[in-house]
């Protein structure tokens, strides 16, 4: 189970993921997209306008120069500024349950429009002698028919 | 003498006093079926209003005359605030707002409850009483924890003013537009609970409620497009949407409400999901206001924080008595809310609509579970985790792209029943567009699994809708019309649903430019005066500061130069400001919009010997973003003035479907 959540979660981030680019500063913009913000409550630290983001977002540029890798900076950045700064929760642990709920709810919600959809797609025998069109009268069926010649004349 | 600022208090109190009574009179007029009672509701329920129509007048004139001596007055505006910023700081803060929001409510509900005066009392009644329940709820909320007239001692020469970020032209509309989408919801659900508790089970609650729906989903719509605008060009981050907790309660309602938007619609047609209908508009309503507490209650970190106060306690048990009692009231009624029909086909509009919600409501849930989940993981496990953009882009992306084919498949498949050939033939157009735009896009180097789908959808989507103005448009071509004239006979004769079209395709546009992000680029330096930096084919040079003081704040011009090709381009002028009252510096954004790409710059900082830190951006296709907002727009207008369908009860039903025996 744990497997096929990480295994969702890195299909579905691989899918939405841009095109990967190689500068330096594109991998910290890339990182920093991944991190929340210490500086600003509720949002990344790429999108944290203060000064310290700005800081902190030059940091990891140097940081990628150096060569670190990409989980070291993330894990620098949770060990200077705390677990909260980690953007998504671990698909491992208790964190599976985030990825998989909303797949497992959109599952449980189609299966039962499914299960009702096709309950009421079946539609109770007609009564012997059933005619639905016995309400249509002659003149409306003629009126009919030479609208439809028309209509398929025309198209 | 007691002047117009000093009435606010006794205001609100006499309003909470009439919105009891209201209360009390509309629950025994509906018990008793007593249509005096209920009538003398109404009456009770319109004085509401205009007592807290006079004491948002009081706050309005406090605010206006600068009298600090309401402690809200000092900590949302000064002397130096500009214009009509002094009035919008009425939604400025927590107080403010909620009395905002209580203005629209007693407002809107005085005007529905009035329209449907000649109904039946007992439904009259139960809506009053709905109505005038919540406002009380919001009125003890205004007397007493979070009263906006509180006074200040000793009184302060000036006030704190309005946070910079909030003093933007976005201030003026985007608050007042959100607010009055959350609170005209509580219209339809008050005539859905209302319909519930009379036993009148019929068409009328959606009927007679319908503008009113399409009114607050409209205003959502706007309002959250608006807040996406004014983020980007305010907040200096290059973006518009940041799945922040407070964006987040503004758009799980607008899901649900869409959801209940298009299976209404079978409710109409077919009078089939009853019982879902009901369960969404009060998932909707509840979804308002539990996300007025998320904003309220500082339980979420948000950078929304102006708004947060100590009454987010308050919420939670009125949002489970709504909920509770509104579930408790639909199960009640569950043997009279069953479908009058079935299905013809698995494969036809009514199952594509059924699809459609349940996507919807798969995408609300994915939203508010990442929202709530910080919460969650703090309560069970004592650590306060984040959920951030990366998840909520990886859960709804998706459903939103399968959303997306919906939105291109539904107007292609026929009601009740629908063959296999005439599905195949209508739908080889829109597959053909898709295909090609995919291989196109992947010939010129697109690569990303997520873009190609996101574009390939967009063309079919785009092709599927504008077939249908086609085929519409083909049948007044037929009585000699020209393509003009045809498509807007078209379109005014069944103006649902060509403008809900209209709709579609402003959605189409919307996710052309979100899709667009795939290919953004960013690039910062510090820039001495003279120095260049590039950015995708552009070079940006820093060419002179120009700085000036007002009252408010010390403002700093960076004049940008901007080249392409060694072609002369433009100058752009981003500013960084320093607030006084508030000790805050602020970026001032500029953007070079054209279809193609937006060159976004913003001044992050500026050294004391002048050098300046510059972040640039290339956002391809934002423009379109904004184009498919007006489009909507456009087709919002065209719903609205559709006319309204006449509720249809069980007599006239029976009349129409034995028409002999009427007759006769």
């Amino acid at each position: 189970m744990r497997k096929l959540a990480g295994a969702f979660a890195a299909l579905s981030i691989a899918l939405m993921a841009p095109v990967a680019h190689a500068a330096p500063q594109d991998v910290a913009n890339d990182i920093s997209m991944h991190v929340m913000s210490p500086f600003c409550p509720g949002v990344t630290l790429h999108d944290c306008p203060t000064e310290n983001a700005a800081e902190l977002r030059e940091r990891i540029v140097v940081m990628v120069e150096d060569g670190f890798t990409r989980g070291q900076i993330i894990e620098f950045i949770e060990n200077e500024y705390g677990v909260a700064t980690r953007a998504t929760p671990d698909p491992g642990g208790a964190g599976i349950i985030v990825w998989l709920l909303p797949g497992i709810a959109a599952l449980g919600g189609a299966a039962v429009a499914w299960h009702f959809a096709r309950r009421w797609a079946r539609v109770p025998a007609r009564p012997e002698g059933y005619d639905p069109d016995a309400h249509i009268t002659a003149s409306d069926r003629r009126r009919l028919d030479a609208e439809l010649r028309r209509f398929q004349g025309e198209t | 003498m007691v002047s117009l600022a000093g009435l606010g208090g006794p205001s609100l109190v006499a309003a909470v006093v009439f919105a009891i009574a209201a209360l009390a009179l509309a629950t025994t007029g509906a018990l008793r079926d007593r249509p005096a009672i209920a009538a003398g509701a109404r009456r009770a329920l319109i004085s509401s209003f205009g007592f807290v129509a006079l004491a948002t007048l009081s706050l309005l004139t406090a605010l206006g005359s600068h009298d600090f001596s309401l402690d809200y007055v000092a900590r949302y505006s000064s002397r130096s605030l500009e214009g009509a910023y002094t009035f919008a700081a009425l939604w400025g803060g927590m107080e403010g707002s909620l009395l905002f929001w209580t203005l629209l409510l007693t407002g809107f509900g005085s005007l529905a409850i009035t329209r449907a005066r000649s109904r039946d009392p007992r439904f009259g009644g139960w809506a009053t009483a709905v109505l005038a329940g919540i406002a009380t709820f919001f009125l003890v909320l205004l007397v007493g924890p979070a009263t906006p007239f509180a006074e200040l001692s000793p009184v302060p020469a000036d006030g704190s003013g309005l946070n910079p970020l909030l003093q933007s032209p976005g201030m003026l509309i985007h608050p007042p537009l959100l607010y009055s989408g959350f609170v005209g919801f509580s219209i339809p659900f008050a005539f859905a609970m209302a319909g519930l508790l009379s036993g009148r089970l019929d068409d009328t609650w959606f009927t007679s409620t319908r503008r009113w729906t399409l009114f607050s989903w409209s205003a959502l719509s706007i309002g959250i497009v608006l807040g996406g605008a004014w983020a980007y060009t305010e907040l200096g981050w290059g973006g518009y949407w940041a799945w922040d907790p407070v964006e987040n309660a503004s758009f799980m309602p607008w899901l649900t409400a869409t959801a209940f938007l298009h299976s209404v619609v079978i409710q109409e047609k077919r009078r089939m999901l009853k019982v879902w209908n009901v369960t969404l508009i009060l998932l909707t309503y509840v979804l308002a206001v539990f996300g007025t507490f998320l904003t309220r209650s500082g339980i979420l970190s948000s950078i929304h924080t102006f708004t947060e106060g100590p009454i987010g306690k308050w919420f939670l048990p009125f949002l489970a008595l709504m909920l509770i009692g509104g579930l408790a009231t639909i199960v009640a009624r569950l043997d009279r809310l069953r479908s009058e029909n079935r299905f013809d086909a698995l494969v036809s509009r009514e199952s594509a609509f059924l699809a459609n919600n349940v996507l919807f409501v798969a995408a609300a849930f994915a939203v508010l579970w990442g929202t709530i989940y910080p919460i969650v993981a703090e309560v069970t496990s004592g650590v306060r985790l984040s959920v951030g953009p990366p998840f909520f882009n990886s859960v709804f992306v998706p459903i939103a792209l399968a959303i997306l084919l919906l939105t291109g498949i539904g107007p292609l498949i026929s009601w009740r029943r629908m063959s296999r050939g005439a599905f195949t033939r209508v739908v080889r157009a829109p597959i053909g567009a898709g295909i090609v735009t995919v291989a196109g896009l992947a010939v010129f180097g697109v690569d990303s699994v997520g873009t190609l789908t996101a574009f390939g959808l967009c063309a079919f989507t785009a092709v599927a809708v504008i077939g249908e103005f086609v085929r519409g448009g083909r049948v007044y071509r037929m009585r000699g019309e020209n393509w003009f004239d045809a498509l807007v006979s078209t379109v005014s004769r069944n103006r649902r649903r060509y403008g809900g079209y209209v709709v579609h395709l402003g959605i189409v546009l919307i996710v052309i430019g979100l899709a667009g992000a795939a290919f953004k680029s960013e690039r910062h330096a510090l820039l001495e005066r003279g120095g260049s930096m590039r950015i995708g084919d552009y070079t940006l040079t820093y060419e002179d500061r120009i700085q000036r003081e007002t009252s408010e704040k010390q403002i700093n011009v960076v004049d940008i130069g901007v080249s392409r090709g060694g072609e002369e381009l433009t100058t752009l002028s981003p500013q960084r400001n320093f607030h006084f009252a508030q000790g805050q510096p602020q970026s001032e954004v500029a953007i070079r919009t054209t279809p193609a790409e937006d060159l976004y710059v913003v001044v992050t900082s500026i050294d004391p010997d002048g050098a300046a830190a510059i972040r640039a951006f290339v956002n391809p296709l934002t423009w379109w973003i904004w184009v498919g907002a007006g489009v909507m727009l456009g087709g919002i207008a065209i719903l609205l003035s559709s006319p309204v369908p006449v509720a249809v009860t069980g007599r006239v039903r029976r009349e129409v479907r034995e028409p002999a025996v009427a007759v006769r």
